[in-house]
């Protein structure tokens, strides 16, 4: 899934481990007493449990009450809270964890931090048939909407039907698996589209009693996984879920449901009295109610939170300038939790434009990858490392390769000699776009224009007051077409290659910036589908290898960490490693 | 914006007549002679803090106008460095000590530090940021005073249907706010021309244009009182009957009595735009390039920088502060030379 955060967009790395307590230079006033130092985790995949039943265990310690503000500094947030159409980090962490449920869910496991798959709407995470092209769900029947209405199975069946509809929901997570896997969802157009309000034209889905049952036009064995996105819950029957208009206060079914909402401004979830705790395996309703604040100052969000005061200490920040990295290490202690999460930035290189793959690799070392980070606001080995390929750290079946035999660094010589050995002319002419209305996208993007231009580059960056994200995905969009240049940050979705390789490299897909088209390429990630469960992750990984040595059609240009800032009276901080948020579930306000 | 930048209350009406003086004494005989403006800068010089705000705008304007021979004499450019050598990544992005202020000791390769995460030089991009905000502040008032000068003459002196019309037009301009039009007109003027080459120069060209048409109307109203007393003075009735034509008078009779108010509002308008351009970057409209006192002043607010490096907020806010600040008091004196009624 995307980073919603523009500012992500300029992610570079460092090749700095860091000693937090040492600083650059000792004499700059001791202002950092005794943080921990802190490393650059990887995150593993978890484990699954499906015999978890509701209530989730209480959290030790924990009380009820209180009001929780999340401070987003420089996130805009969802545009939309249509559970179909979510896939960005913020919005389903927030929503999944409160408000929408799906067929299943993740859990922290307490002492080691990893995600737990746990069942959620679903009694248990699913029967696949032999060779996973069917999944069987039963719907628990003790779930409740936040009107009292129990949550029925064609409820279910009806939110599984909607994410095929990839007019409604354009940039929504169904058009990467619901409609790659879903038997005979290529020819349905969904609900909304192809005119079809019951969904009675789909015959991929069958509801008897409380069982669901999916079939899949090519074996899918992650189905458990792609059960945890919200858009594989349930929406209301008929109109009542219509887009876009459901998007502005969709029906709750989890703890909490949505007061208000300002579209990239404020979303308030309110105790959601109908829903019970013994229906859910995985979620708790400690707080009375949680405010979001999105598109937050990160200097003033940071001094409120450092500042300890009664406004702070119930609050929790997403992310933690630079500046205050040194401040928060040494005064937080447990409460600045660095979150690891599979998570990976790139720049990508239009592959129909710049089909020369020494110009890639020219463009992989004229990037000033500290530079760009030390400008851009981040922590050089404690928010970005430097990576090697699209794989995150410590998913199944990455592979510790090197492109180029060592780990691409900025060098311009070997950019430029890399171009000479192209043939093409040089300066060779780049354009890229930069979010004009933040200094910190904007000083980044004058690092990379330096970087560039010493290796024999020339940019030509175009200023945008809108999100990158929006110029890069519109294909019809009149500064998309010059651009030779784009960029994605980009998230697992659930911890396999699966969700990382063909969502940003297979033909055709939304997040496809590079506009990467291999037929051979394809062919592969159709064929590891097919394999046995337990080759696929091997094989993914050494596909990852193919691609970045054969084409390198993306520069991963760092690994991701987060930085939560957590209020001296929120209870249990922690992080949610299965996707790069706080994690909410699991919270409490000390009384 | 709405507010005026000179208000008749301020200026000395030019429709009272001069007190009578002694032809024979020694006052009269000093000035004998000499036009208004010449008594005007006499006094002007005597004026202690005149002449000390007119030597620092002058100090503004060199530096405006020299920025690149200034830059070069200290060695120091705009041009970006690559962040990793200016300064710390680990240090909360500080300049590193060999840079200066604050974690080392004063070096001149950087006379007044380098940029915090950046590593950008101030002195360069402080040189800059005042020749861009004089240079927008100077054509923006110079475009200002120009349309609100001819507007007021025509309004004033044709009066009728012309004045009724002109005067709505000044009503209507005054109505609009003048920075949600700002607000607005950004994104516009991005969405349309981002693609350009000259971006940054067609940006100041907007900014100037937004600035211009936000700020002629006071000007406008004042000339257009004073002409409306002006016109039916003896020397403006002699010139009708003598059948000048209307452009004739209204350039050749009134302008020249219209010198005062003209150059007082000139002189008010100047620290008002230098003002307004820095608040404009500051909020990420107008320039977006960061070289601008106000994209400084924003760059400089972030609290750790502040404690850390407070020279970094100040060098531009001082700029803005002693410029404005001299500007005004300027425009004060010129005002209080042209009265003929000052007497000191």
């Amino acid at each position: 899934m995307k980073r919603n955060k523009p500012l992500a967009l300029v992610a570079g790395a460092a090749l700095l481990t860091l000693a937090a307590c040492g600083g650059g230079s000792s004499d700059d006033g001791g202002s950092n007493g005794g943080g921990k130092e802190r490393e650059f985790g990887d995150q593993t995949g978890g484990t699954k449990d499906a015999e978890r039943q509701g209530p989730a265990a209480d959290v030790e310690g924990a009380t009820a009450g209180g009001t929780i503000t999340v401070y987003l500094p420089g996130d805009p947030g969802p545009d939309s809270l249509d559970p179909t159409g979510g896939w960005s980090v913020t919005g389903n962490s927030i929503q999944q964890a409160l408000t929408s449920r799906s067929l299943t869910q993740y859990v922290r496991d307490n002492e080691t931090g990893d995600p737990v798959l746990v069942p959620d709407l679903a009694t248990d995470l699913g029967t696949p048939n032999d060779d996973f092209t069917e999944w069987t769900f039963t719907i628990r029947d003790d779930a409740t909407w936040e009107d009292g209405q129990p949550v029925t199975a064609d409820e279910v069946a009806f939110g599984i039907c909607r994410s095929l509809d990839s007019d409604a929901f354009p940039s929504g997570p169904g058009t990467e698996y619901s409609k790659t896997y879903f038997e005979g969802a290529a020819d349905y157009k969904g609900p909304y589209t192809g005119k079809d309000p019951k969904c009675e034209k789909w015959s991929g889905i069958s509801v008897d009693g409380q069982d669901i049952t999916i079939k899949m036009a090519k074996p899918f064995p992650d189905m458990d996984y792609w059960g945890a996105f919200m858009a594989m819950g349930p929406a209301p029957l008929g109109n009542a879920s219509k887009p876009p208009n459901y998007g502005n206060k969709p029906l709750s079914n989890g703890p909490y449901k949505v007061d208000s909402y300002k579209p990239n401004e404020e979303l308030v979830l309110v105790k959601n009295d109908q829903w019970a705790a013994d229906s859910d395996p995985g979620r708790h309703q400690y707080a009375d109610e949680f405010v979001f604040k999105f598109n937050q100052d990160q200097a003033k969000v940071d001094e409120i939170m450092l500042s300890d005061n009664s406004d702070s200490q119930t609050a929790i920040s997403t992310g933690l300038g630079s500046d205050k990295y040194n401040d928060a290490n040494g005064q937080l202690g447990d409460r600045l939790v660095q979150q690891t999460s599979q998570c990976v930035s790139t720049l990508t290189p239009d592959y129909t434009k710049i089909t020369d793959i020494n110009v890639r690799k020219a463009l992989a070392y004229a990037y000033p990858y500290e530079d760009v980070w030390i400008a851009g606001g981040e922590v050089p080995g404690v928010t970005r490392i430097p990576a090697n390929s699209v794989m995150p750290p410590g998913m199944a079946g990455k592979k510790e390769f090197q492109v180029d035999g060592e780990q691409i660094t900025y060098d311009p010589e070997k950019a430029k000699a890399l171009l000479e050995e192209a043939g093409v002319e040089m300066p060779y002419p780049i354009t890229m776009v930069y979010y004009e209305v933040d200094p910190l996208a904007v000083a980044t993007q004058e690092q990379i224009t330096k970087g560039f231009e010493a290796s024999g580059f020339k940019v030509k960056a175009i200023p945008v007051q809108d999100s990158p994200y929006n110029i890069w995905l519109d294909p019809d969009n009149k500064v998309n077409k010059t651009l030779n240049l784009r960029g994605v940050n980009w998230c697992s979705d659930w911890p396999a290659g699966s969700t990382m390789i063909p969502p940003l490299l297979k033909t055709g897909a939304v997040y496809n910036t590079a506009q990467f088209s291999e037929s051979s390429v394809d062919d592969e990630m159709d064929n590891i589908a097919t394999m046995p469960l337990e080759d696929q992750a091997g094989a993914w990984g050494d596909l990852d290898e193919k691609i970045m040595t054969e084409y390198f059609p993306i520069i991963p240009t760092a690994f991701r960490n987060d930085l939560f800032v957590f209020g001296s009276k929120v209870g249990n901080p922690t992080g949610d490693g299965s996707i790069g948020a706080p994690n909410y579930k699991d919270v409490y306000v000390m009384q | 914006m709405s507010a005026d930048t000179a208000g008749p209350e301020t200026l000395g009406s030019l429709s009272t007549e001069p007190e009578q003086q002694d032809p024979n004494s020694q006052q009269a005989k000093e000035i004998s002679g000499k036009s208004p403006l010449r008594i005007a800068l006499g006094r002007l010089a005597r004026d202690k803090i005149a002449v000390i705000c007119a030597v620092v705008v002058l100090f503004f304007v060199l530096c405006a106008v020299f920025a690149g021979p200034i830059c070069h004499l200290f060695g120091v450019s705009l041009e970006t460095p690559l962040a990793s050598e200016r300064v710390d990544g680990l240090n909360q992005g500080l300049p590193k000590p060999s840079m200066g202020p604050p974690n080392g000791p004063f070096t001149w390769d950087h006379p007044m530090g380098v940029a915090p995460r950046t590593g950008e030089d101030n002195l360069a991009y402080w040189l800059y940021g005042c020749r861009v905000s004089l240079t927008i502040a100077t054509t923006a008032t110079i475009f200002a005073s120009l349309v609100g000068v001819v507007v007021g003459l025509l309004a004033g002196f044709l009066g009728g249907a012309v004045d009724k019309v002109l005067s709505f037009f000044i009503d209507l301009f005054l109505t609009i706010p003048f920075l949600l039009a700002a607000l607005t007109i950004a994104p516009i003027i991005n969405d349309r021309y981002n693609l350009s080459d000259n971006y940054s120069t067609i940006q100041k060209t907007a900014l100037i244009m937004v600035l211009s048409i936000f700020g002629w109307m006071g000007t406008a109203r004042l000339i257009r009182g004073e002409v409306i007393t002006l016109r039916e003075r003896e020397f403006v009735q002699a010139a009708r009957v003598m059948g000048m034509p209307t452009g004739r008078i209204l350039f050749k009779e009134l302008l020249p009595n219209l010198a005062a108010p003209i150059i007082i509002s000139i002189s008010l308008m100047l620290p008002t735009f230098v003002a307004l351009e820095a608040g404009l970057a500051f909020l990420g409209i107008g320039v977006t390039d960061g070289v601008s006192w106000g994209q400084m002043i924003l760059k400089g607010t972030n609290l750790t920088f502040f404690r850390e490096y407070p020279q970094y907020l100040w060098q531009p806010l001082l700029g803005i502060v002693a410029l404005v600040l001299s500007l005004n008091l300027l425009g004060d004196a010129v005002r209080d030379a042209l009265d003929p009624k000052t007497r000191r």
